[in-house]
């Protein structure tokens, strides 16, 4: 982890719908180089917390911030600068793969032959090629969320947000998306993951926040929390969450 | 209208940051990405092309061949009337002129009710003599109003009751040296004046107006519930929002889809029921009228600019409530009542001509058009009438994309599940 740049950094973040107030001064951040996962159960504010970083929903308060700028003051610069993978994320089933990259590309502003040949890139990259030219609603599920990750790269953004990458696939997909996690970190691009999978996240995590009912109920690097608490990751995401529910 | 309207939709909150030339591409590149979407659906190009292909062959030849082809049988028919009375020389004039069969029955309203006999006609006792003396008589008839076949054959009864009555009367001012010609002083000769063309504008405009308004709506429904509703049901909506695009750039590509869906669908019904009226009028309809449906390429142009207008504010307005709503199901069931608002006017235009002279009809949003049409059709063109509904619509448009701009910004709108 040799660049120490933050590129995300969220500050005392609040938000609120109506009455539910599903974010509560979540403050963490991430370095270029690095993989943060947020951990929580179902409805702990995960998904939130990355629709705020990712200027989908506007925060209630605090600050957000994406390689400098600010999420509420310039979000279309924090959108150039993030590839996003939305959870439960659908595909555009009457489009063949690659439209669907070409899609996003142009709307991203890559210029055509830059396109042409990142869409290449990415697609060996991620098994993709053979299939490329196949209408996406005959795509598996592993298959799907491959070309959703190829769009989230297909402008080669150096903040890479994943939530529930690997939720609903099976071990051989699950397997092929960790692995692309995993060169993104060596790429250097800061990659920030919501899952509730420990063992994922103690396989791809650097560091880890973990959120229950809305707030950060721990963060830090792996070995330093297991250090402190003696437990594994399991048991201290468990025992949070438990405290938090009493 | 789009053009007209960019300074003023480019000054929207967010839209400042993007140039000219940004906003261009994005929109670019929704609508060729949801026009490619919507030409690989074969649902929507059915309700696009193949539907109103079929539909309007048979909407505009045949049902009117079906209802020439039921009035042909009933006046070609001699209708069974049951007769009660003597009325020799009645009974005998209807089997000269076949105007109806004399029948006689038992009960003559059962059998009129159970549809043995078409009417009944009652003749009074004594009926030749009162005639014979130069008196009046009462004759009745029976019929069911609510059979068409019964109420031709009362036509047909009255039609043969005055012939006899003429036969009468001639023969008793005969009688009194008199010329029946003296109680016709006035001889009425009508000469129909309208040309061919004005006939067909007449025609056109009672059934375009209501076909328009109704493939407008029908044709673009499909696309604009699936490219909002179906991308947030899809899951393909956050992504797309999460692009460094303008919403106003997204919303304005996804509208330009719906309007070419509805504008094509309205352009191949117009084809279709031109290609039906000029070809196959003649041939499969018994008429002596001959029918001019080719319109002047002006008025064809400005046709087709009130259409595209009236198309822009459907539009608009069925992409809002796809915005809004959380499902393409609910979307359905939102824009279905939009069908009805719309067509309701289109037919009830031709019942208020009265209105066609005021000015604030022009202004009123989906009666505007349909007025406009009228005009046009019926080469009655009042250019300020003209100017006003175009303006207004293009307002109304504007009002209604800015208002699924508004939506689409709106993130309890956006992630409404």
């Amino acid at each position: 982890m040799a660049d120490r740049r933050v590129l995300v950094e969220a500050v005392d973040l609040e938000k609120r719908f109506r009455r539910f107030h599903a974010v509560r001064g979540v403050s963490f951040h991430c370095y270029a180089g690095e993989v943060f996962g947020l951990l929580g159960p179902n409805g702990a504010g995960k998904t939130t917390t990355i629709r705020v970083l990712t200027t989908i929903l506007r925060p209630t308060a605090g600050t957000g911030r994406v390689a400098g700028h600010d999420v509420v003051r310039n979000p279309a610069e924090v959108r150039r600068m993030i590839g996003v993978l939305p959870e439960n994320a659908g595909v555009y089933g009457r489009l063949t793969g690659r439209d669907v990259i070409r899609y996003t590309g142009r709307l991203h502003g890559v210029l055509p032959d830059v396109l042409e040949a990142r869409l290449q890139a990415i697609c060996e990259r991620l098994d993709l090629g053979s299939h490329l030219d196949r209408l996406t609603h005959t795509y598996s599920k592993g298959m799907r969320q491959k070309l959703n990750i190829a769009r989230a790269l297909v402008h080669d953004p150096p903040v890479v947000f994943l939530d529930e990458p690997t939720s609903g696939l099976d071990v051989i997909s699950a397997r092929a998306v960790r692995d692309v996690i995993q060169g993104f970190k060596q790429e250097g691009r800061c990659v920030i993951m919501s899952t509730h999978v420990m063992e994922e996240a103690e396989r791809l995590c650097d560091r880890v926040a973990i959120i229950a009912a809305g707030r950060v109920r721990a963060q830090g690097r792996l070995e330093d929390l297991k250090a402190q608490t003696g437990l594994g990751l399991e048991e201290i995401f468990v025992q949070l969450v438990a405290q938090t529910v009493a | 209208m789009i053009r007209a309207a960019w300074p003023w939709l480019r000054s929207r909150r967010g839209a400042r940051e993007a140039t000219q030339g940004e906003m261009q591409r994005w929109i670019q590149t929704v609508y060729a990405k949801e026009i490619l979407e919507a030409l690989r659906d074969r649902r929507t190009l059915f309700v696009m092309i193949v539907l109103p292909a079929i539909f309007m062959p048979v909407a505009t030849l045949g049902i009117p061949y079906l209802a020439q082809r039921q009035q042909h049988m009933i006046q070609t028919a001699t209708p069974a009337v049951a007769v009660v009375g003597e009325a020799r020389g009645l009974v005998h004039l209807a089997y000269a002129t076949k105007l109806i069969t004399p029948v006689r029955v038992g009960d003559p309203v059962a059998a009129l009710r159970q549809r043995r006999v078409r009417a009944v006609l009652r003749i009074p006792p004594r009926f030749e003599d009162t005639i014979a003396r130069d008196g009046q008589a009462h004759v009745a008839i029976f019929y069911n109003a609510s059979d068409s076949e019964s109420t031709a054959a009362r036509a047909r009864l009255v039609e043969l009751l005055s012939h006899y009555s003429q036969q009468v009367v001639a023969r008793r001012l005969a009688a009194r040296h008199l010329n029946p010609r003296d109680l016709l002083p006035v001889v009425l000769d009508e000469q129909n004046v309208a040309t061919e063309r004005q006939v067909s504008g007449l025609l056109l405009a009672s059934l375009l107006p209501f076909f328009i308004a109704m493939w407008a709506v029908v044709g673009g429904m499909s696309v604009a519930v699936d490219l909002a509703a179906g991308e947030k049901e899809r899951g393909t909506l956050e992504s797309l929002l999460i692009a460094p695009v303008n919403r106003e750039a997204i919303v304005i590509g996804k509208f330009l889809a719906v309007v070419t869906a509805s504008m094509g669908a309205v352009i191949v019904v117009l084809i279709t029921m031109m290609v039906s009226l000029h070809w196959g009028y003649p041939y499969l309809l018994h008429t002596t009228q001959r029918l001019d449906v080719s319109l002047p390429p002006g008025t064809a142009v400005v046709m087709l600019g009130v259409a595209l207008l009236f198309s822009a504010l459907v539009s608009a307005v069925q992409l809002a409530v796809s915005i809004f709503a959380r499902s393409p199901r609910e979307a359905q069931q939102y824009v279905t009542p939009l069908y009805f608002v719309t067509v309701l006017p289109a037919l009830a235009v031709q019942f208020v001509s009265e209105w066609q002279r005021s000015g604030w009809a022009y202004l009123v949003p989906v009666l505007n058009a349909f007025f406009a049409f009228r005009e046009l059709l019926l080469g009655t063109v009042n250019w300020g009438h003209l100017i006003l509904a175009t303006v207004s619509s293009a307002f109304y448009a504007a009002l209604a994309l800015e208002i699924a701009v508004g939506l689409m910004n709106r993130e309890s709108v956006v992630f409404r599940t």
